[in-house]
């Protein structure tokens, strides 16, 4: 979104606008990003000035020549003559490591900001983020995915004008990712605070936003909608290397009787290799290299998802090449990668009608 | 010896409670603030703990004498602190000001100004910040440098000597006290004001280290 109507929206919605410059050594950070979505997030490697960002909208950096716009109202504009004071920005921050006030119980953590939020905050985070059971804990007796909700909790508690998550999950191992992802994602859904999130994981990237900004030694790279920019070839290098893979949203379906499989939310059917209970939300990641292509259907086969699929786009880059299928089923989006020599064998060409083989096993549950 | 006691703790909690405030707020400047000079005021800070005890309790007589430079001050307030137990407290303040200091500046230095920036962005004022984050978070070094300062308080003689001297019933601490026996050869009633000293300085320290053990860092 560019010109009049990024304008208006910087009036009065919940558009952020953040140009930072700063420079620490060898390390310099110049950005001028502005977008109109809810739920933005900052993409990009370790080292690429991502944190640093953050904090410089929080204020944590006298040092740095900000520009930071909320909604209608600027928090600090040199020109202006605007620098709102830390504590009176209302913006909800959990750092990397979650920083729990180890003096004070959860309940006393979460209670915190409350001067400032309101009753019915302090209510909403406990219930979305399901902290009911934990307020009489102490923190040192908490585990770091319970560490990381009653962060969130407490930053959602001071009643903030947005939540800043600065790589949410990057401090949990595997299973507890899963398990804080599925609240991010509640918090997305149930709650209208805006969001900007850091984070180096495309998955959570690909879930969370509806633009996805990217940053690279301290510059942005790209900016758009997340599939496309964590597709794109000038960010496939990035993101490929930090883990990309095709992530569906969706619930589980069948169990009992019949094997346990998964609809997403676009209506893409796909078998599980897992057991998980009917109806329960899910996201499922699976890798590009991990799905095969047919120009004929397939017959007697072991794997166990035959996806009929129409292809978008071929991107070629050097031996490998990148083949953007949309579903039959759901149209969702859908990409594999293959050798160069199996793309001009098949002869893939745009529109083309394909079978997507994709073995249940390498369906991977992310949240 | 009841009494003996009870002006040796007067002196050192009235000491200690006086530096306080002005030893956390200096050391909160030399940890997180960006004072100037920091090493020439942390050596300033230092030197009644390096300086032999009889010199400092030299210049404290200087200064709170009517002959020194600020004899006028205390004439016109109509005050004589000299060989008074204000005297003896106030030495027990100024030997007792770099311990505690040193130790609330390590406590500040030691805490995470990450909990601080979190606390800011949660709406807390700079103030209100330092006293429900930052000082709870300190707790252990900050009650750590007052049982320095109270016990070193307890045990001043030195300087205490020469601007409260020695007054039976005015002025006489423990320390003095043993001294004074000693010097006027009664070596049993310096040996019981011994005991009273190993007695509170044992309890003041047990006590505290019980209460840094129980509390989890």
């Amino acid at each position: 979104m560019t010109g009049p109507a990024l304008d208006d929206a910087l009036r009065t919605g919940s558009a952020m606008k953040l140009a930072v410059r700063l420079e620490r050594g060898a390390f310099r950070l110049d950005v001028d990003l502005a977008w109109n979505e809810r739920v933005a997030v900052i993409f990009g490697p370790s080292g690429s000035g991502k944190s640093t960002l953050l904090e410089a909208a929080l204020g944590l950096h006298p040092s740095a020549s900000c520009q930071v716009r909320l909604g209608g109202q600027w928090l600090e504009d040199p020109d202006r003559g605007v620098r709102v004071a830390i504590e009176d920005r209302r913006l909800g921050w959990v750092p990397q490591s979650p920083t729990l006030f180890p003096h004070l119980d959860v309940d006393a953590n979460l209670r915190f900001g409350l001067a400032r939020g309101e009753a019915e905050a302090l209510d909403r985070a406990v219930e979305v983020l399901e902290l009911g059971e934990l307020l009489r804990r102490r923190v040192d007796a908490l585990s770091g995915g319970e560490q990381q909700r009653v962060a969130i909790g407490r930053a959602l508690a001071s009643g903030p004008r947005a939540l800043l998550l600065d790589e949410p999950l990057a401090s949990l191992d595997l299973g507890l990712r899963a398990r804080v992802l599925r609240y991010l994602l509640r918090v997305r859904d149930e709650l209208d605070v805006p969001i900007l999130a850091i984070t180096h994981d495309p998955d959570e990237a690909l879930l969370l936003a509806e633009r996805v900004i990217v940053l690279d030694g301290g510059r942005e790279v790209a900016s758009g909608a997340p599939a496309d920019v964590l597709w794109s070839r000038a960010v496939l290098p990035v993101s490929e290397a930090l883990g990309l893979e095709n992530v569906y949203e969706g619930q589980v379906t069948g169990g009992g009787e019949s094997p346990p499989g998964f609809r997403s939310d676009a209506g893409l059917t796909l078998a599980l290799p897992v057991e998980a209970s009917r109806g329960e939300r899910i996201c499922v990641g699976v890798r590009a290299e991990d799905i095969v292509l047919a120009v004929d259907p397939p017959g007697r086969i072991s794997a166990r998802n035959v996806v009929p699929a129409r292809i978008a786009r071929c991107e070629r880059t050097g031996a490998d090449v990148f083949v953007h299928l949309v579903t039959d089923a759901g149209g969702e989006a859908l990409v594999a990668k293959i050798t160069a020599t199996a793309a001009d064998k098949l002869g893939l060409c745009a529109d083309m009608a394909l079978h997507a083989v994709i073995k249940a096993q390498s369906l991977r549950r992310i949240a | 010896m009841l009494s003996i006691t009870l002006l040796t703790l007067r002196v050192g909690a009235v000491a200690t409670l006086a530096i306080l405030p002005f030893a956390i707020a200096l050391a909160w400047a030399l940890a997180r603030g960006r004072l100037p000079a920091r090493s020439l005021i942390r050596a300033f800070v230092a030197l009644p703990m390096v300086l032999p005890p009889v010199a400092v309790g030299l210049a404290l007589l200087w200064l709170l004498g009517r002959r020194g430079p600020l004899g006028p001050l205390w004439d016109g307030l109509g005050v004589d602190l000299v060989f008074t137990w204000w005297a003896a407290a106030i030495a027990a303040a100024v030997v007792g000001f770099p311990l505690l200091t040193r130790a609330c500046e390590q406590a500040f230095a030691d805490t995470d100004p990450r909990y601080e920036q979190v606390a800011r962005t949660l709406g807390a004022s700079r103030t209100s910040t330092f006293f429900r984050v930052t000082l709870p978070l300190a707790r252990r070094g900050v009650l750590y440098g007052i049982l320095l300062a109270f016990t070193r308080g307890l045990g001043e003689f030195g300087a205490t000597t020469l601007v409260a001297g020695i007054l039976p019933g005015r002025t006489e601490t423990l320390a003095l006290g043993i001294y004074s026996r000693v010097q006027l050869g009664d070596d049993a009633a310096a040996l019981v004001l011994c005991g009273v000293s190993f007695a509170i300085g044992l309890a003041a320290m047990w006590a505290g280290e019980r209460w840094l053990r129980r509390e989890p860092s």
